[in-house]
């Protein structure tokens, strides 16, 4: 009775876990086999055909090592959107640890009068929807001049990311003990030393996960870049959102793989790392 | 001392800055466009009469109230689902058993997809020509696509539904399996001891452990399915259609009059979201008093 | 080689109704052993992080050898604190550890290990060089957090609550150890505790400090024999207390006319507490004393092995005198007896 019980119980994780790679599974299939139509469940032929539209493979025939880098450097839309999603994922990420750091070590180590309203303000965008501050915002960027740049777009991507920074980082901080700062300092390191040698190599690994982590939100924004950018800032879930509204599944899929790709990377990297405790995870509501 | 509060002062300015220009000022900023002031157009008057518009006028009440009847509704329905699928799996999950590693990491594999990601992933698998569809009509359950149920696009917001458990049960479940681990399982040894039938450990010692955790899950959980845009944009229809999507809508709307009604739209649902949010943290508080 | 002076130290925090150390003054000799005494909260860290340079006083001065160490960083004043929980660096291993003050300094590295390894001898840990500081016992850390701070040579050496988070067997090893090294270095160490008995057993002077304010600093002995006020009596175990006052420049307490040897003398108010210490008290059946001699009766007996507890209800005051066992099994509860408390070992404080 028990050990049926027990069978049952694990037959359906399985269940549970197949029909969560459902869609993961028909990703792969509209993007490796062109023509899938309706009641094929296989599909009768692979084909690469989807990513050559998307001129990320070449031709057949062409598929050399200087056929994918020509290519590659006629710029494709697919390329010129990843390299932006990319570039400003990464420079938005830095600019908010740099900005961040000082921030959350005072939030997590001292006390002071007005902590916990800086507190809330500060969490106040993870929780109120971005619709409400960005369709005001687009107004002042089109008058200065933000409006469809690639700053304004960096700009408006560290409202979602800064206060997911700076909580996971301020939970770094409550767990850290500064007199291992003090420690150094009494035997003989300056600050500058302290810094690198004591203060970084503790607060990295959590630093690490914040900064995929910030780097996910910002790869995944949607409306903030499609205002701000204005249809000058290409990204790339401008371009899945695009696709997908105008119908092709190969294409739709092809797209997808690229743009799930770094989150199935960081899962992989960090999973050891995420837990709802360390706060990490509060974040990805957001994405 | 003195010293101290300048560190102070000066480490929090810049991200406080960042947040307050841009994220209160822009919800400012739109709120003064939402009463009608727009300086573009020469109108510099202030007046609630854009909310008024939207929420009593002929042309677009019956547009809202069905919207903020769908909103609730998919909020609601998805925040709940999400989190009991994710608490039975997480408890069905914690004993050992073949590919628990693998079964954990797929669990938390939707954590972090991009919510765009999930919505196309749901019409790959439940529109009417897809991967259930021609699952369906191989085993003869259907004869055509048209005999599987619309469960996209649909206007009961299924899909959009689907797409919010798929994506925040995993962040539930990651939330749960940390506070389940954390706990162990003496408090649940100790309560069969005490001749506790599998029922009650669940109702009466593993559910009053896990529910902070939940709630404060469900409130972020809550909060974005509300206000998020990218969803119902790829998986609503145009009537009843979602508040954010709506108020988009009318932002992009080449009449710059409907820009006001707009922002009043986004204003409202900011609004709604936080006087639930405020009643959630009087309801936790008030039981946090009470025990 | 290096004289410590404290000048009207005092330091405020943010938050907390009287200062976290009041108007401190100390001095203290080269090569001297000295002990922070006092309870949980009193100052005794924030006493020494002034010293450090971790936190900045806000009144008064500290000198070492003649030289204000207030305008120097942290790190260049050449004084080492370890820890009260050691905080070895978890990610580097214990050579690396111990050799960090050398390679701040930019030592050739051949210097430090060879230095690390003297280190490592002297706290009697050869061998575990390579192991990180997770891989140790409560008292391998502790020993590595000593060498970590003795090996640059520091001028002054703080040890704050060393042997406080150690089991009472390696509490003692320790100990010993901390004396041998302060002893064969000579380097003036001042250490932290919260344990009289711990401060009694290594220091030459003991600071008693309550409530941030320094009550005494003296030696050890003097704490028992001589404390004083009641607060610090107590402190070091002392329960005998008689209200007492001057009369015509003679002591009459509230159990009879008292004879008294103390200098103190002259600096007692007119209104006075007499102490004695439990062990110089003496009694007898019949009034064998020639001064200082009352009447009294014994309300309990307390047996504990060498030495056995009486109290004794003398004009109900209670007073307590602790003798050894071996010969004196005459005297039981409800007896009356004689009371001596000897001049030269009675002790008058003004509060
Ligand atoms: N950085 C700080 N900010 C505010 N208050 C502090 C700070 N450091 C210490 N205090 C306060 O100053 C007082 C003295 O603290 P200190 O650490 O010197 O005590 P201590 O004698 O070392 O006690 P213990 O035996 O518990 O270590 C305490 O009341 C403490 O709360
Ligand atoms: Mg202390």
């Amino acid at each position: 009775m028990n050990n049926n019980l027990k069978r049952i119980n694990i037959y359906s994780i399985y269940l549970g876990a197949l029909i969560l790679i459902l869609p993961l599974i028909a990703f792969f299939i509209n993007a490796f086999s062109f023509r899938w139509f309706y009641p094929q469940v296989i599909p009768k032929e692979l084909s690469l055909q989807a990513w050559v539209r998307l001129k990320l493979i070449p031709k057949p025939g062409q598929r050399t090592f200087e056929g994918f880098l020509d290519l590659w450097a006629s710029n494709p839309t697919v390329i010129k959107a990843l390299v932006n999603s990319l570039t400003i994922g990464i420079l938005v990420t830095i600019v908010s640890i740099i900005i961040a750091l000082p921030a959350a070590r005072v939030l997590g180590l001292l006390n002071f009068r007005f902590k916990k309203l800086i507190i809330f303000i500060m969490v106040s965008p993870t929780i109120l929807p971005p619709i409400a501050f960005v369709l005001g915002l687009n107004i002042n960027f089109i008058s200065i001049g933000f409006s469809g740049s690639f700053f304004g777009v960096c700009l408006v991507h560290l409202v979602p990311i800064m206060p997911y920074v700076v909580l996971t980082m301020t939970g770094i901080f409550a767990n850290y003990n500064p007199d291992f700062e003090h420690q150094a300092r009494t035997l003989g390191a300056n600050k500058t030393t302290t810094f690198f040698q004591i203060t970084l190599p503790a607060i990295a690994p959590g630093m690490v996960v914040a900064a995929l982590f910030a780097f996910l939100v910002s790869w995944s924004q949607y409306l903030l870049t499609f205002l701000i950018g204005a249809g000058k800032v290409m990204t790339l879930p401008l371009l899945v959102f695009s696709t997908a509204s105008s119908g092709n599944p190969a294409l739709t899929a092809a797209i997808s793989i690229i743009f799930i790709f770094p989150a199935i990377l960081i899962l992989v990297f960090t999973s050891k790392f995420v837990s709802g405790q360390s706060g990490a995870t509060s974040g990805f509501g957001k994405i | 001392m003195g010293g101290e509060r300048l560190k102070i002062v000066l480490s929090l300015t810049p991200p406080l800055l960042i947040i307050i220009t841009l994220f209160f000022g822009g919800i400012f900023y739109g709120f003064l466009q939402s009463l009608g002031y727009q300086p573009a157009i020469g109108k510099y008057e202030l007046n609630f009469s854009a909310y008024y518009n939207v929420m009593f006028s002929e042309r677009y009440a019956k547009l809202f109230w069905s919207g903020l009847a769908l909103n609730l509704w998919v909020s609601f329905a998805s925040t709940f689902l999400a989190a009991v699928f994710a608490l039975f799996g997480a408890l069905a999950i914690r004993k050992t058993f073949v590919g628990k590693t693998l079964c954990n990491f797929i669990y938390s594999l939707n954590l972090p997809m991009p919510h765009l990601v999930v919505a196309v992933g749901m019409i790959f698998v439940f529109s009417q020509s897809g991967l259930l569809a021609r699952l369906a009509a191989q085993i003869g359950m259907i004869s055509s696509p048209g005999d599987f149920p619309v469960l996209v696009r649909d206007k009961y917001g299924f899909g959009i539904i689907l797409a919010y458990i798929w994506k925040e049960a995993a962040f539930f479940f990651i939330i749960l399996m940390s506070v389940l681990q954390s706990l162990g399982e003496n408090f649940e040894e100790l309560a069969q001891s005490l001749g506790a039938n599998r029922w009650q450990r669940f109702r009466y010692v593993i559910l009053p452990l896990v529910m902070p955790n939940l709630f404060s899950a469900s409130i972020i959980v809550f909060a974005f399915s509300f206000g998020a845009y990218e969803v119902p944009a790829l998986l609503g229809v145009i009537y009843p259609q979602m508040l954010p999507v709506m108020a988009f809508e009318f932002f992009l709307n080449p009449d710059l009059n409907a820009r006001s009604e707009g922002m009043a739209l986004s204003i409202i649902i900011a609004l709604i979201v936080m006087i639930l949010v405020v009643f959630y943290f009087w309801l936790t508080q008030a039981k946090i008093r009470k025990d | 080689m290096s004289d410590l002076k404290i000048e009207n130290l005092v330091k405020n925090f943010q938050g907390m109704d009287r200062p976290a150390v009041n108007n401190v003054n100390l001095d203290i000799n080269s090569g001297q052993l000295v002990a922070f005494l006092g309870p949980s909260g009193c100052g005794k860290t924030t006493i020494l992080k002034m010293i450090t340079g971790l936190f900045q006083p806000d009144n008064g001065n500290i000198t070492l050898d003649n030289e204000s160490l207030l305008p120097i960083p942290t790190e260049k004043r050449g004084v080492v604190m370890v820890f009260q929980n050691y905080l070895l660096f978890p990610y580097m291993n214990v050579n690396e550890n111990v050799g960090f003050a050398l390679k701040m300094k930019g030592v050739n590295k051949s210097i430090i290990d060879e230095r690390v390894k003297e280190m490592l001898d002297l706290v009697k840990l050869p061998d575990i060089g390579l192991r990180k500081p997770k891989q140790l016992s409560g008292g391998q850390q502790q020993r590595v957090a000593l060498a970590r701070a003795l090996i640059a040579s520091p001028r002054l050496l703080l040890l704050d609550e060393p042997l406080s988070n150690l089991d009472a067997h390696l509490r003692d090893e320790m100990r010993e150890l901390i004396l041998t090294i302060q002893q064969k270095l000579n380097v003036t160490t001042i250490f932290v505790t919260h344990d009289q008995e711990e401060a009694v057993l290594l220091a030459d002077k003991i600071a008693l400090i309550f409530d941030g304010e320094l009550q005494n600093f003296t030696s050890p002995k003097n704490y028992y024999e001589k404390p004083k006020n009641i607060k610090a009596a107590k402190f070091f175990g002392g329960v005998n207390f008689i209200n007492a006052d001057i009369v015509d420049n003679k002591i009459q307490s509230e159990i009879g006319f008292c004879e008294y040897q103390g200098d103190n003398i002259r600096d007692l108010n007119k209104k006075l507490f007499l102490t004695i210490r439990p062990e110089n008290i003496k009694i007898s059946k019949n009034n064998e004393f020639d001064h200082n001699s009352y009447q009294g009766k014994i309300t309990s007996v307390i047996f504990s092995g060498t030495h056995t507890r009486y109290k004794i209800n003398v004009n109900n005051v209670h007073l307590e005198c602790s003798l050894q066992s071996v010969g004196i099994d005459n005297m039981k509860e409800d007896d009356q007896i004689f009371v001596h408390l000897p001049k030269d070992k009675i002790w008058g404080m003004n509060d």
